[in-house]
């Protein structure tokens, strides 16, 4: 089958490589039918994230078709169309059992590297670095699903793929992130990075009852979208722009009550601080630029919540605690428990309180991913989401 | 306490037990490496009863499914059973023999006559709050610096070892799986990639758990 892979950084191919095999009797092969290009793939792209290596299948949002079940998958059969979350769960462990499902216990075959660097493993990713788990990732013809039992949602209507392709990460992604802000009616809710996951994030929190929202980015395609969506925009990147002010400017001078970091490790700053991260990253004294995170904090009311879903990879400099503590500020973070948002922001999709397919701006073929992989890191040709069709 | 540093031995629970992590309610750190032994000490919380895992661990023709370099395990008697490993082309055989048997709550081994030798126990304990259970896993080898070193080279330390079967045998019980992804399909590696994976501890294969079809 035709794949793209990871061969270093900043260095994406498309190769022949062989198809995927049942291995596990809950394993499925799906034959995919739309893939897409995550933010966070750029984490890869540009060798932020360890443990990869040369030949890995890139990839972890995907939908398709089954095409063979191992002999203890009961929910599904070959012909079923499927939507696969990018967290892999057993659902059989304790923490499945709670619905932390992307602190799966069971499904990450190197859970010892990830040990070594984070105490504990969290749950297997699809084509995300070795670390988290080494599978074989979704940007190809077909993918192995493990515990396919648990994690892929059925679809049975006959929605269109690009309309419930992004439930596969972004979209829960998203929502999560606005769950996790503990919005209640009529908040302010400040989302920074208007990217795919910003942009669900913003449709999320007026879902969930948020009075206004303020959308940061730089780019105008991005803050066009946020606008749309009923957001009122700051573009830090003007004139005179300060996000601090500007925020306690559009909150009476309170802050917002929760702050959204859609960015993460990758943020950029053309101040001070952006030379000191670019430094000290390039020295490996620090692993992310916690750019957007140091500003959340500073900004968030007294008493507000920050909520991350923006990914953090490893050693952060400079993150103000103090100010964290001073304001007794919450922080809610993490992988999305994919497995709890699925079905219920499809019956959303369903019922057309919103089609998440809005934010697609590029359509290419497998060949074409090595090449837009650049264009996605520098935001080139007005790109704001690139959908794969695997056999175009 | 110099029991504890001693062997995991036949002796009942909880008080004397070598594995045991608890005494008269003060915690017991794991014994330390002394004189070419290696202790390794791990704990994993299972979702199961006692008597199930214990039922589970206790079938020791098993153990391939779950256990890393296992080939095949023969019984040859209540107590007693003959190993085959493999490790790359070598093959090693070696007998074994159960010295503590309580049914739900503990399994102590140790070879017999071979060399390396090797020692081990396996407590079974309920885990509060409706948790599942807590395995406790003590195993003692005896190794010099240089072999442990060497092994660790060549794929896992023996104490890794340890800890990835005792990871496996949790998966096993809490899904009737092992997840698996040396086998995933990818392009070139090249010459890094495939001395990424060795370092990584990829090179050693995972037990199969189960089947697909």
């Amino acid at each position: 089958m035709k794949a793209v892979c990871w061969m270093g950084t900043h260095k994406i191919e498309t190769q022949t490589v062989p198809d995927p095999e049942l291995v596990n009797p809950h394993d499925a092969i799906i034959k995919i039918t739309k893939t897409a290009i995550c933010g966070s793939d750029l984490h890869l792209y540009d060798g932020f994230i360890p443990t990869m290596e040369s030949g890995d299948i890139m990839g972890h949002e995907f939908m398709g078709i089954v095409e063979e079940v191992g002999k203890d998958v009961t929910n599904l059969k070959r012909g079923d169309r499927v939507v696969v979350p990018f967290t892999i769960a057993c659902g059989n462990c304790l923490f499945c059992k709670k619905k932390l499902w992307a602190a799966c216990d069971n499904t990450n075959p190197n859970a010892h590297l990830m040990e070594a660097a984070y105490g504990y493993s969290g749950s297997g990713l699809f084509g995300y670095s070795h670390m988290m788990g080494g599978y074989a990732g979704g940007q190809a013809q077909y993918a192995r699903v493990p515990f396919a039992n648990v994690g892929p949602l059925k679809i049975e209507s006959d929605l269109p793929d690009e309309k419930v392709l992004f439930l596969s990460d972004i979209f829960p992604t998203g929502y999560q992130a606005a769950e996790n802000a503990q919005i209640l009616p009529g908040d302010t809710v400040a989302v920074w990075g208007c990217g795919p996951v910003g942009q669900f994030a913003i449709a999320s929190a007026f879902m969930l009852g948020a009075g206004r929202v303020i959308a940061i980015d730089r780019l105008p395609e991005r803050l066009a979208l946020a606008r749309s969506l009923g957001a009122v925009t700051v573009d830090y990147s003007e004139n005179d722009t300060d996000v601090l002010t500007a925020l306690k400017d559009l909150t009476g001078g309170i802050g917002p009550d929760s702050c959204i970091d859609a960015v993460g490790l990758e943020g950029h700053s053309t101040e001070l601080q952006g030379v000191y991260d670019k430094i000290k990253t390039a020295v490996m004294l620090e692993t992310d630029r916690p750019v957007v995170l140091r500003q959340a904090i500073q900004a968030i009311r007294k008493g507000g919540t920050v909520s991350v879903p923006g990914v953090y990879g490893g050693l952060l400099d400079k993150v103000p605690f103090g100010a964290a503590f001073g304001k007794g500020i919450t922080m809610k973070m993490g992988q999305t428990n994919m497995h709890s948002y699925m079905k219920p922001l499809l019956e959303r999709i369903e019922q057309n309180q919103i089609d998440p397919s809005y934010i697609i701006s590029h359509r290419i073929t497998l060949d074409q991913a090595p090449d837009m992989y650049k264009v996605w890191r520098d935001k080139k040709e007005n790109v704001t989401k690139i959908v794969i069709d695997p056999w175009a | 306490m110099s029991a504890l540093n001693e062997k995991p031995n036949a002796e009942t629970l909880p008080a004397s037990s070598g594995g045991a992590i608890l005494q008269d309610g003060h915690y017991l750190a794991p014994p330390e490496d002394a004189d070419g032994k290696v202790w390794v000490r791990t704990t994993a919380l299972v979702q199961g009863t006692p008597q199930d895992l214990y039922a589970l661990w206790r079938q020791v023709e098993k153990a391939p499914l779950w256990q890393e370099h296992v080939e095949e395990v023969v019984v040859t008697g209540v107590n007693t059973s003959t190993w085959t490993m493999k490790y790359g082309e070598k093959v090693h055989t070696s007998n074994s023999q159960i010295l503590a048997d309580e049914p739900g709550k503990r399994i102590a081994w140790s070879s017999v006559d071979t060399d390396p030798h090797e020692a081990g126990e396996v407590i079974f304990e309920p885990a509060t709050g409706d948790r599942g259970t807590f395995v406790i896993l003590l195993m003692e080898f005896r190794r010099g610096k240089l072999a442990a070193a060497w092994e660790s080279l060549l794929g896992r330390s023996p104490k890794q070892r340890v800890i990835e079967d005792l990871r496996h045998f949790k998966a096993f019980a809490e899904t009737g799986e092992i997840p698996h992804s040396q086998t995933a399909p990818h392009g070139d590696r090249g010459l890094i990639g495939g001395m990424k994976r060795s370092l990584y501890g990829e090179n050693v294969p995972t037990p199969a758990g189960a089947v697909a079809r």
